[in-house]
């Protein structure tokens, strides 16, 4: 039992876009399953109670079945039709996931706002639509900022999932350089305490944005 | 959608599942053992062992379990440490979950008013009883709540263990499907069993949870 960290060395600009793939791929996902779960939870709880319940049924979809069977049903399914890169679907897949999780949460803070807030909001003026995305959506989105936090510190975590599709994140590009160095301990624990790093300043981003809109509770 | 495939599939499936809710049962078995030695090495009063403990949960939370699967089951036997990949999937499972539950179970602990046990040491009950007759009452509707959406989080964690080959519910639906190439009803069929496991285990908790609430009036 002797380490042999010097392949790590070698291989570690191949670790290195490997690790710039599976945050370029976390940004878009977040981007994407806040918005879009944002969008969703609105168009559940406001605008469209026809559209709510399929909305509701996908979120629901979502949450009760594992990230991986949802990613398999993607890329096969995607596949049949037409052949895009297994990065596309990856970044779809996570993205649907944490949309169905963060548009759970906005549903819950969205009706936690209270009803006053609307009706005061109306008496002086606003309309409708301006209501919903001037007055109740910002407060409501504050006061998800520690829930969608631990959900985008969850996400970081299962961009590492996405080497099962076949992108080449960080665990893929650990596995090929595996493959060819035969030392599988020393890479993962790098790789492991590299996910550790962005953990923690997620962690302390995340204190950061809840004190910066912690005046406007 | 062919029907007929989804009848052909469905015993294959059942068997699957079957893994994976054993696997799921052993992992939560295994992590409550570890989870109550974390939190019994929290509360020690010496030092070194309660940071030991700490920096453990801060490790295993901090990176993906996909990751921990991984560094144990190709990385283990380069130093000498080898297991089968049903065994290495319950055996990183618990460790895994045992460090998400030890925090649940702290906080829940936490959460009962320490006027209570001072009240109770007052009393004339001991450290150990004071623990089981007092405190751990008032804390359990809490625990079973945030133990129970960690055991759901062990039933989809399962799924990620078909990378190291454990023939559980993923991967025989990924085989088939790259069989078959029917990914929307292998899906389904798949999809519905983890459904009725997930729930399985929402019926159990809310039991537990009503039998811990039969006494509180709210």
């Amino acid at each position: 039992m002797e380490f042999d960290f010097t392949p790590v060395i070698t291989y570690f600009p191949t670790l290195m876009k490997g690790l710039g793939v599976a945050i370029f791929v976390a940004i878009i996902v977040a981007l994407m399953s806040v918005l879009g779960g944002l969008l969703v939870a609105v168009i559940s709880v406001y605008i469209n109670k026809v559209l709510s319940w399929p909305l509701r049924f996908f979120i629901w979809l979502f949450m009760t079945t594992p990230l991986l069977l949802q990613l398999y049903l993607l890329y096969f399914g995607i596949g049949e039709w037409v052949l895009i890169p297994a990065v596309v679907v990856g970044i779809l897949g996570l993205g649907f996931h944490y949309m169905a999780y963060n548009a759970d949460i906005f549903v819950a803070t969205l009706k936690s706002v209270s009803d006053g807030q609307y009706e005061a909001s109306r008496s002086l003026g606003f309309g409708h639509t301006a209501t919903i995305f001037y007055i109740l959506v910002p407060q409501a989105f504050i006061r998800s900022i520690p829930q969608i936090g631990n959900n985008m510190i969850l996400m970081v975590k299962d961009t590492s999932v996405l080497s099962a599709i076949g992108v080449a994140e960080l665990v893929y590009a650990s596995q090929y350089a595996i493959s060819v160095s035969f030392r599988p301990f020393e890479f993962f624990i790098v790789i492991a305490i590299m996910y550790y790093i962005i953990n923690v300043f997620m962690e302390l981003g995340q204190v950061w944005l809840e004190r910066l809109t912690a005046y406007r509770r | 959608m062919d029907f007929n495939l989804m009848v052909d599939v469905t015993p294959l499936l059942l068997k699957a599942a079957w893994v994976t809710i054993d696997v799921s049962a052993r992992s939560l078995f295994f992590g409550f053992f570890v989870a109550c030695g974390l939190v019994f090495m929290q509360s020690l009063r010496f030092a070194p062992v309660r940071w030991l403990a700490r920096g453990y949960v801060s490790a295993i939370r901090g990176t993906p379990y996909f990751v921990q699967l991984l560094l144990v089951f190709y990385g283990g036997p380069s130093i000498g440490f080898r297991l089968d990949p049903l065994t290495c999937g319950v055996f990183v499972g618990a460790f895994n979950i045992g460090a998400y539950m030890s925090e649940a179970i702290r906080g829940s602990i936490e959460s009962v008013d320490s006027g209570q046990a001072e009240a109770s040491r007052s009393l004339g009950f001991g450290k150990a009883q004071t623990l089981i007759s007092i405190v751990l009452p008032q804390a359990a509707p809490l625990m079973i709540r945030s133990l129970g959406v960690l055991a759901i989080v062990v039933v989809k964690n399962s799924s990620l263990i078909s990378i190291i080959s454990v023939v559980e519910l993923t991967y025989q639906a990924q085989r088939l499907i790259g069989s078959t190439y029917k990914p929307l009803e292998i899906f389904t069929i798949s999809a519905l069993m983890y459904i009725v496991i997930v729930y399985a285990v929402m019926g159990i908790i809310e039991l537990a949870y009503r039998r811990a609430t039969r006494y509180t009036t709210l």
